[in-house]
């Protein structure tokens, strides 16, 4: 129960940051970072994936509604939660497991959350600018867009995974 | 039977997955922007709150930049003075006549000067009486000024005395613009305070702020473009979001009006009849 408060409280916050403050930072007019995608990153693995997918359904449905563009932020948030799972098993070595784990640096080691999240940002940022530039197709800015706000949420996500790290081993 | 479960029931992700995504393309290749649900848009009410807090916040991190727009709009506005300040003294030599010729802006337009004898500003439907008729050339659908900005428009005129709806009638809808931009709306009075009426239809990505002058559009043949109808105090969304209603503090005083300036238009009888033709076209 007290799980789903955390996470409860935890897309709280991911909603207010990403609004309040993600929204409105354009780093050099391309760089949107996406504080939101840390909440499905966060959700423990043992969670099914028609789970995760409908949270981040939710999740983004609600940035959609913040932003006015209704379907763009749900149908990337969807597909991340889809490749979430098989990125890790693209990473994970036979035999490791990691299955009841609860994605972090901690648990998961610098660097295979590195390349988690690397390459989930990566994804989510292509789908997302993918739909967004249906309306407008510009490949060069559009190549720009995804490099520099996958870079930026990158970032983002791996200092607000050390920030929630300690509450964790607190925890633990 | 119970084969074809098993294969949903191994397959359910990609099936929710499908589903997610169609219902994600429904959303997004929605073609009626317009009549799109207001709980999908940030004009609900959580999504408001959240944005109202925000701006509270925010409003003060631009006030370097907002002083110097309005050190540089100071600037102007003095010099403005100054021109219409020459400008007035040049009128004050022709103010003797009853009939005052316009300079080259409103050489369309003559004025006639006018006493109110009766006026009322605490009904709903308020007229003003004027002591000049047809026999001083008013006509029906004259404008109506005082020296502060506008008052209404010549509705039946009889041979000495004419009387003219007020601003201050939910029955006059005057064509109205924030100064400065080409955007109109139309004011009207909402019979709530003499003070104040309300400018309705003022498309949403228009750029103004509390405090801005609203002047008359030109664009029906009863007033020039220009005019000072009043000053922006107010403003919210009107019901369907797209559009703003401000709410104009009027210029004019209508408890003491005392004399008032009648504005023809002599091109007005051409105007009105090309419109006329091009609708009936």
């Amino acid at each position: 129960m007290s799980d789903w408060l955390r996470y409860l409280f935890l897309f709280v916050i991911v909603v207010l940051l990403q609004v309040i403050i993600g929204n409105n930072i354009h780093l050099f007019g391309v760089a949107i970072p996406f504080f939101y995608i840390y909440f499905i990153l966060r959700l423990p693995l043992s969670l099914s994936v028609n789970w995760v997918m409908t949270l981040a359904f939710v999740l983004g449905l609600t940035i959609d509604i913040f932003s006015n563009t209704p379907g763009m932020n749900a149908l990337a948030c969807v597909v991340l939660a889809a490749l979430r799972k098989p990125v890790l098993n693209l990473y994970t070595p036979r035999g490791e497991d990691y299955a009841e784990a609860v994605p972090s640096i901690r648990s998961f080691g610098m660097s295979l959350y590195v390349r988690y999240a690397l390459t989930l940002s990566l994804c989510f940022c292509a789908a997302l600018f993918l739909v967004e530039s249906l309306s407008l197709l510009n490949i060069g800015r559009l190549i720009a867009r995804v490099a520099a706000s996958t870079a930026l949420t990158f970032l983002v996500i791996l200092g607000m995974d050390s920030l929630t790290k300690s509450g964790r081993e607190k925890r633990l | 039977m119970r084969n074809l479960f098993d294969f949903l029931w191994r397959h359910s992700s990609w099936i929710v997955f499908a589903i997610y995504v169609v219902l994600c393309c429904v959303l997004l290749f929605d073609r009626n922007p317009y009549q799109r649900s207001v709980y999908f848009s940030s004009a609900n009410r959580a999504a408001v709150v959240v944005y109202d807090l925000k701006s509270e916040v925010s409003s003060y991190l631009g006030l370097r930049k907002a002083n110097r727009d309005l050190q540089l709009r100071n600037g102007e506005l003095e010099m403005e003075v100054v021109n219409l300040k020459a400008q007035l003294n040049n009128y004050r030599s022709a103010v003797g006549k009853d009939t005052i010729p316009a300079d080259s802006v409103l050489h369309d337009y003559d004025f006639v000067v006018a006493r109110v004898v009766n006026n009322s500003v605490a009904q709903i439907n308020n007229y003003i009486t004027i002591d000049k008729g047809r026999a001083d050339g008013i006509e029906p659908e004259m404008g109506v000024v005082d020296q502060n900005g506008v008052v209404g428009i010549i509705n039946v005129v009889g041979e000495h005395h004419a009387v003219a709806i007020s601003v201050l009638n939910p029955k006059l809808r005057l064509s109205c613009k924030v100064k400065g931009s080409n955007y109109f709306g139309s004011l009207v009075w909402d019979a709530v305070s003499p003070r104040y009426a309300i400018l309705e239809e003022m498309p949403r990505h228009v750029e103004f702020a509390p405090g801005d002058t609203i002047v008359t559009s030109g664009y029906s043949s009863v007033f020039p473009e220009g005019l000072m109808v009043g000053v922006i105090s107010d403003y919210k969304k009107q019901r369907d979001d797209n559009f703003y209603a401000l709410q104009v503090e009027l210029s004019t005083d209508f408890g003491c009006l005392g004399y008032v300036r009648i504005i023809s238009n002599r091109m007005k009888e051409e105007q009105d009849k090309l419109e006329k033709e091009a609708r009936y076209e």
